[in-house]
């Protein structure tokens, strides 16, 4: 029995969604709204916002971020700010010489140099001539990558590296994109979630979600992929929860990190995969998910 | 955008598993939104969503003089306007190909009396007859258009009312026309014939429908049905790519199968639209 | 429409007088009748054979590849030209690209056409478009662009088919790459009757439904394909009408079978091109 066809109509009510929202709620700025007045040399100007007349107002809709002195204004759709140290995926959109751009949802594309990733065979050592030759046969336009930002140039750009064996080009699964700022920075990127599915959560807002992968065997530098092996449906059905539960949290505006998709996986298991592509499915998994970390933060706090 | 090997991969095998990467299986589509006369100065119109393809459509109508070897029917037309708004590649004449295709694949699709009869919209045999101007603006581009169009099409028309003639006077050769005074006197279009298009997409060795941006990608052929009933009104390859004779077969019954059951689910859907749904952008 | 002011133009639209004339007063129902007591078509043809084909190349001295084809009254003049850089484009292509033109001379159909192409012609371009760029070798072509152009001076029936196969011989002429040869067949579907090769009164009398009792069967429409003769590939295919898929079906075989009938005509044309070369 096929899946059936779902033509809904749409009504104006149907239209405003019910937000899963926090109790917190905070002050958000519209370009031209003034921030700090008088901010004169107590304050340092960040993102998002200008100096007029003294005052520091905001030029993009957002909330206030303040490190120190310094005061921002962030967005909820932006494009990728890197910061050291970040995870990120992201896909080859051109090989030259002696490097790779690679496109991370920021501004522009980021860069990765041939000599800041791992070359097959391990050890470290010199790039030669042949190496540069072979570029297109480690990374060609199009593979998927995960890396770690190593600077940022003057630019603004993001040059990355690879040397890690976490690191790499990333072998069967798939990619969803969602905002930037709806993942949560957090130690680890890299989940095993317990229903055999692991996930790679970019800071860049690119989330790659693959079967388990067993760390015990030392890919080497991974270059390689494996096009033969083919997955299991129960793993493929799984993956496909994760992305469905992880576009329905994004689709409600909500944090993602491992212990919201794994609520949300659990919340969905009473939804078929394809049903979580219906709205009210999407907005019910959200609902859930939301009241049971409002507990989990109860219980924390206590 | 383009994908990498194992990401294709991925998808191949997924579609051979018969479970595609985000849970439908061969035959599924996603979920589809519809409103209804949404625009206040048209004669019918529908707003059509299927996941991020959006579709606005909006029929006219006016009062012609039917075509001389065909005195006894009225006229329909299609004009597709791929608006910039959806995707940059649209700006200036770069939609176009695409919206000469759409517009074509309908008005060969509507074009049999079996489809769509105009007989209906005749007036005066050889002297007046309705004209439908059935303007489609294509307001987000997200993958399978010729699906999406066909439906929020099918919609408007339905929706369309006709003003009801009360007389109609013949002097010399002037033909006066008395539309009735009461703007809710109308006559409703017949749509149950109307066809819905199903693209079916050949990757690896299966056939889907409804394939999203990423599986349009690992596509090597595929075709455009248009289903009226359960008859094919138009049946046109489309993009790079041949086909086997076999393959197009199977295709084909792909296509009729889901064509049905998609015209059910609007029929039946469309049908359960009541005047006093809160539609409207901001009604 | 904007006027095109080159030339001078003819009336926007005019109505050919056979419409007035009712003595012939042969109807597209009527015209079936006499075929189908008949078993045969007007021009004695069976219903599944396919007209005699004239078949020629390097018909146009100017251009790279040329080809001139008739079948039965239908006449089209295909020209392509030498491949060259892709006009207004500044980024660099791996894969070339065709641009297809389809005419009908003014004079060609019972209705006169315009200079400007009109949908139809729009649409016949693309069609022909779609089934040459899954013929030729575009990735031997990068950045390039081949241009062929389709003219047909008389219209009766299958002119589609009749320029594609005769595009498919022009772009050899004219040194293109290509994987195979094309050949393209049309044929016209009333009541379970299948038209091989349609002529322009066929091709009307199978878009139209037939009102009275005694034709309960709703199936009318054409059909075209275009094959790659040693893949057996169908790179396009085309249908409009009323077809159920049965009739689809057993249509493909038809119109398969008779794509194979045209190939050995193509061949020996190309044949005796290049050995009338080499003679001369």
């Amino acid at each position: 029995m096929s899946q059936k066809i779902h033509i809904r109509t749409a009504s104006a009510s149907s239209r405003v969604r019910p937000l899963a929202t926090t109790e917190k709620s905070y002050k958000i700025f519209t370009p031209g709204e003034v921030v700090i007045k008088e901010a004169n040399t107590n304050f340092v100007r960040g993102h998002g916002t200008y100096e007029e007349n003294g005052d520091l107002k905001a030029s993009v809709a957002g909330v206030k971020e303040q490190v120190n002195k310094l005061i921002s204004v962030r967005p909820l759709k932006s494009r990728y700010n890197g910061q050291v140290g970040e995870v990120l995926v992201g896909r080859i959109s051109e090989v030259q010489q002696k490097r790779w751009k690679v496109d991370t949802n920021s501004r522009l594309d980021s860069v990765l140099m041939l000599s800041s990733v791992n070359l097959p065979g391990g050890e470290l050592r010199r790039r030669s001539v042949e190496d540069q030759h072979m570029m297109r046969q480690y990374l060609q336009e199009g593979d998927l990558i995960s890396a770690e930002v190593q600077s940022i140039f003057s630019d603004g750009s993001l040059s990355l590296h690879t040397r890690s064996l976490r690191y790499g080009k990333l072998g069967q699964g798939l990619l969803i994109k969602v905002f930037p700022s709806l993942v949560k920075k957090s130690k680890i990127h890299f989940h095993n979630l317990p229903f055999g599915v692991s996930l790679i959560l970019g800071n860049n807002g690119y989330i790659w979600i693959s079967p388990p992968t067993d760390n015990t065997d030392d890919n080497v530098g991974g270059f390689v992929q494996n096009l033969e092996e083919v997955i299991s449906k129960d793993i493929r059905e799984a993956m496909g929860r994760v992305r469905n539960c992880i576009l329905a949290l994004a689709e409600n505006k909500m944090m993602l990190f491992d212990t919201s998709i794994v609520f949300a996986y659990e919340e969905s298991l009473k939804y078929s995969v394809a049903e979580l592509l219906l709205p009210e499915a999407m907005v019910d998994v959200a609902l859930l998910t939301q009241h049971r970390l409002s507990m989990l933060d109860d219980y924390e706090f206590e | 955008m383009s994908l990498c090997d194992a990401e294709k991969t991925f998808i191949l095998h997924g579609v051979a598993e018969n479970f595609r990467s985000d849970g439908r299986d061969r035959e599924g589509y996603r979920p589809i939104e519809i409103e209804t006369d949404i625009v206040q100065h048209a004669f019918g119109s529908a707003r059509l969503r299927l996941a991020n393809t959006d579709i606005l459509v909006a029929v006219k109508i006016e009062v012609d003089t039917p075509l001389p070897e065909r005195p006894f029917e009225g006229k329909i037309e299609f004009f597709v306007d791929c608006s910039a708004n959806a995707t940059p590649d649209f700006e200036g004449r770069g939609g176009e190909t695409l919206a000469i295709e759409l517009s074509n694949i309908l008005a060969s699709a509507y074009k049999s009396p079996k489809t769509f009869n105009l007989k209906k919209l005749c007036i005066l045999k050889g002297k007046k007859c309705w004209k439908l101007y059935v303007d489609i603006l294509i307001l987000e581009c997200g993958g399978n258009l010729f699906d999406a169009v066909s439906l929020a099409v099918k919609a408007a028309l339905f929706n369309t009312k006709v003003p009801l003639i009360k007389s109609v006077n013949i002097d010399g050769d002037n033909v006066e026309l008395d539309v009735s005074d009461n703007v809710f006197d109308c006559e409703r279009l017949d749509v149950t014939n109307a066809p819905v298009m199903v693209t079916v997409c050949k990757i690896g060795d299966n056939c889907v429908v409804d394939p999203n941006l990423a599986e349009e990608q690992c596509s090597v052929g595929s075709i455009v049905v248009a289903i009226s009933q359960e008859y094919f009104s138009t049946v046109t390859s489309i993009g790079i790519g041949s086909l086997h004779a076999q393959t197009l077969c199977s295709s084909l019954e792909l296509g009729q199968k889901v064509g049905i059951r998609l015209n059910e689910a609007l029929m039946d859907t469309l049908s359960h639209i009541t005047s006093d749904q809160d539609f409207g952008f901001l009604k | 429409m904007p006027v095109d002011h080159k030339r001078i133009n003819g009336p926007e639209e005019s109505v050919p007088y056979e419409l007035f004339a009712r003595l012939s007063g042969l109807t597209s129902e009527k015209a079936f009748e006499q075929l189908y007591k008949a078993g045969k078509r007007s021009d004695g043809r069976e219903f599944e054979e396919h007209r005699k084909i004239f078949l020629k190349n390097g018909a146009v001295s100017q251009a790279k590849g040329s080809a001139y084809i008739e079948m039965g009254q239908t006449k089209v003049i295909v020209s392509v030209f030498d491949p060259r850089e892709i006009p207004n484009r500044s980024d660099y292509s791996l894969k070339g690209e065709l641009y297809c033109e389809f005419k009908f001379a003014p004079f060609s159909c019972a209705k006169r056409r315009l200079h400007q192409q009109d949908n139809e012609e729009k649409q016949y371009s693309c069609i022909m478009k779609k089934a040459l760029e899954s013929a030729v070798c575009l990735h031997e072509l990068p950045n390039f662009q081949v241009d062929i152009y389709a003219l047909v001076m008389h219209n009766d029936g299958s002119a589609l088919s009749a320029a594609i196969t005769a595009a498919g011989v022009a772009l050899v002429e004219a040194g293109v790459p290509m994987y195979d040869i094309i050949t393209s067949v049309t044929v016209g579907i009333q009541q379970g009757v299948k038209l091989v090769d349609p002529d322009s009164l066929e091709e009307q009398m199978c878009q139209v439904q037939f009102l009275s009792e005694k034709y309960q069967d709703n199936n009318h429409g054409l059909l075209i394909i275009s094959k790659l003769h040693t893949q057996e590939q169908l790179c396009q295919f085309y249908q409009n009408g009323y077809v159920s898929l049965e009739v689809l079906k057993s249509g493909l075989e038809v119109l398969s079978k008779t794509c194979e009938v045209i190939v050995p005509l193509v061949q020996k044309c190309l044949i005796k091109h290049i050995t009338n070369g080499i003679k001369s």
